[in-house]
């Protein structure tokens, strides 16, 4: 129900932008029906589809389960949402090397428990393989960090 | 006949040591990413499109477009063939086609104590159905592009019709959701530069002076990322889904090697059942054809196919060989088969021959009837690798199997962070692009959510990378009309291509009336 409704919304904000569907002077070739109006119908069969689901969502009897089925699972999840946000966020200071060495170390000590040299293995390990496969072999570059003046990563 | 020299030609370029070096590279990583629970053979080729470009454009010695082609090929026929391992060893299916397999493969492995027959069993299937299947790629996709050639703007957007209605009509569970979807991907695939006036559309906040915004819009302006979005939606999408799901650390495990004696035991097995895996490889060549099925729903339509037609179906679920052989069959000419509308009309027919048929785009080709006369090369070199990829996957497969099932004991706290830097990195380096990267993470915690909620992803996905097409289509039909709509029926072709395409939307909604007038004539009769 909820995500019918946010279908519906962002439906709405499709054909509020493309609202020039109606203007009379349309392309610029005759026949042809301008920018607007493909997105304008696109987005009104979106929300018709939606409003649709929902409907049925309401009048359907559908089994009274929660989102997620226990408190666990929820954990799961957020564990890791919210290092994969973190880590993108951190890309444009930390640079991917010292992200990815970072993102990988947390895992390795948070979820797995390692030893000391077994979380260092992992956020050093990583960042090196990827260098050397990807900087080294493909030679596609990935960002650095605001250090890099000073550090080659 | 000029199929089998063009044939000929094309294992004369699949030959070549480096395509056979990346062929290997990606039937390789296919296995392994098949293996991965939280990895499908969708997201495997998307996140290895970057490095497909760098060999593309000719970086490596020798290598060109062909040798691209070969190795995100050779990712799909080795993830349809490594999700069976864990499904048959460790009841967790690595790929969603290899679901099935729990009901019989795990059986037969556990309770029967043959893991070694389940295993071989179905390679063996799977090898024959893809056989088969490319027997009839190689026979008839020439054919169908020659017919193509002459499609006009009416023509293509009749098939593009078709290719969404199937998408909705046919095998989804929920229909609306399906059509939600599909238009959520077409909308998608609309924001940016209107290519035949140069408009802006869907930008949000545009005329914003807030520096951040402007970028942001600036970078939309090209357009919604098809491979950042596949990555986030399978790649970042299935990780979370399968976090939730399988929590951490579960698994049964059997541990297999195979030897001749399994392989003797299959081959006499499927000389029982050659009319069933026959049948079935059919039947899934002709489901994959159609687009946006794949192998998934043709695996689940090879085991219904199987225990429809068996004398024992008190076996199946218990660990019955044809509850393995028949979906296998099924599953694999199917994937074989969604090849074949991409090649020869340019319109993928699964989610992960979406992703393939972007990068074609990315590199510079364009899919469709013209790859047959303009690079013909690249289409029977990558044909020949069908071939070569599924023999040289079930060899791997027989060999391989304790060091592959090895994957799964590489820890959840090291392979779950790995799979999500190599996401990142695929997005990231197309286009150097910071919001790619944020478009990832988004449409990672998009398409988790629109999993749970039973959304499907597959109309979203194949009308993400057609949405263009199907608009220039439809806006040069009409410019070519003078706005007259009765030009869609201009011929006989995209007439009966469109009926056909109204026929298949409406196939569920019909259904669900008849349904509810017969329930209402049910209660009817009821109350008299």
């Amino acid at each position: 129900m909820g995500t019918a409704a946010a279908i519906v919304l962002i439906a709405a904000a499709a054909m509020f932008d493309s609202r020039a569907a109606f203007n009379p002077v349309r392309g610029t070739a005759p026949g042809d029906v301008g920018a607007a109006w493909y997105p304008f119908w696109t987005a009104a069969v979106m929300g018709v589809a939606a409003v649709g689901i929902a409907y049925r969502a309401l009048v359907l009897p559908l089994p009274k389960e929660g989102v997620f089925a226990n408190r666990a699972s929820v954990v799961a999840v957020l564990n890791l949402v919210i290092p994969i946000f973190l880590y993108a966020i951190s890309f444009q200071w930390l640079g991917f090397y010292i992200a990815t060495g970072a993102y990988m170390g947390f895992f390795a000590a948070y979820l797995g428990r390692y030893r000391f040299y077994w979380i260092m293995a992992s956020a050093v390990i990583t960042p090196l393989a990827i260098f050397l496969l990807f900087e080294v072999g493909f030679r596609l570059l990935l960002p650095k960090s605001i250090f890099y003046p000073v550090l080659p990563f | 006949m000029e199929v089998f020299g063009l044939l000929a030609g094309g294992f004369a370029t699949a030959l070549q040591p480096i395509n056979v070096a990346f062929l290997f590279i990606g039937v390789t990583l296919g296995l392994v990413i098949g293996v991965l629970p939280g990895l499908g053979g969708t997201s495997g080729v998307a996140i290895l499109l970057p490095i497909s470009v760098v060999i593309a454009r000719g970086d490596i010695a020798g290598a060109d477009t062909t040798t691209a082609v070969i190795l995100l090929a050779g990712i799909y026929w080795g993830a349809l063939f490594g999700g069976v391992i864990t499904s048959i060893l460790f009841n967790i299916p690595g790929e969603p086609w290899s679901v099935v397999l729990l009901f019989d493969g795990f059986p037969l492995a556990k309770r029967k104590g043959k893991p070694g027959l389940a295993l071989t069993s179905s390679f063996l299937a799977s090898f024959v159905g893809a056989f088969i299947a490319t027997v009839l790629f190689t026979l008839f996709a020439k054919e169908i592009a020659d017919r193509a050639l002459a499609f006009g703007p009416p023509e293509l957007f009749a098939v593009f019709a078709l290719s969404f209605a199937t998408l909705v009509g046919l095998g989804a569970e929920s229909p609306l959701k399906a059509l939600a979807m599909l238009a959520f991907g077409l909308l998608l695939a609309a924001v940016g530069f209107d290519t035949i006036t140069g408009s802006q559309r869907l930008i949000p906040f545009a005329g914003s002076e807030f520096e951040p915004l402007r970028n942001i819009q600036i970078n939309l302006l090209a357009g919604v990322g098809f491979v950042p979005v596949t990555i986030g939606l399978f790649g970042i999408g299935e990780i979370l889904a399968s976090a939730e799901e399988q929590g951490i650390g579960y698994m049964e495990k059997i541990s297999a090697r195979l030897g001749l004696k399994d392989l003797v035991e299959a081959l006499a097995a499927l000389r029982k059942r050659w009319f069933l895996v026959v049948s079935n490889s059919l039947i899934g060549f002709l489901f994959g054809v159609l687009p946006g099925h794949g192998a998934t729903a043709a695996s689940f339509l090879g085991y219904g196919l199987a225990r429809q037609y068996a004398k024992n179906k008190e076996d199946f679920g218990k660990g019955e060989i044809s509850g393995i052989m028949g979906p296998q069959a099924t599953a694999d000419a199917a994937g074989v088969a969604s090849l074949v509308p991409m090649v020869t009309l340019g319109v993928p027919g699964s989610p992960t021959s979406a992703v393939i048929m972007a990068g074609l785009f990315v590199w510079g080709l364009q899919p469709g009837p013209l790859l047959f006369t303009e690079h013909s090369g690249f289409v029977w070199g990558l044909i020949a690798s069908i071939y070569l990829g599924h023999f040289l996957t079930f060899m791997l497969c027989l060999l391989a199997v304790p060091l592959l099932a090895s994957i799964m004991r590489v820890p959840y706290a090291i392979i779950t962070p790995f799979i999500v830097v190599i996401s990142i990195i695929g997005s990231y380096s197309l286009n150097n692009s910071m919001l790619d990267v944020a478009f990832t993470v988004l449409f990672g915690l998009i398409g988790y959510w629109l999993r749970k909620m039973k959304y499907p992803l597959a109309p979203l996905v194949v009308a993400l990378v057609l949405g263009d097409s199907t608009e220039r289509e439809l806006r040069k039909t009409l410019i070519a009309g003078s706005g007259d709509p009765a030009f869609f029926f201009s011929s006989t072709l995209s007439t009966v291509v469109l009926i056909l395409a109204a026929i298949v939307l409406l196939l569920p909604f019909v259904g669900a009336v008849r349904g509810r007038l017969r329930r209402a004539g049910v209660a009817a009769v009821d109350t008299e």
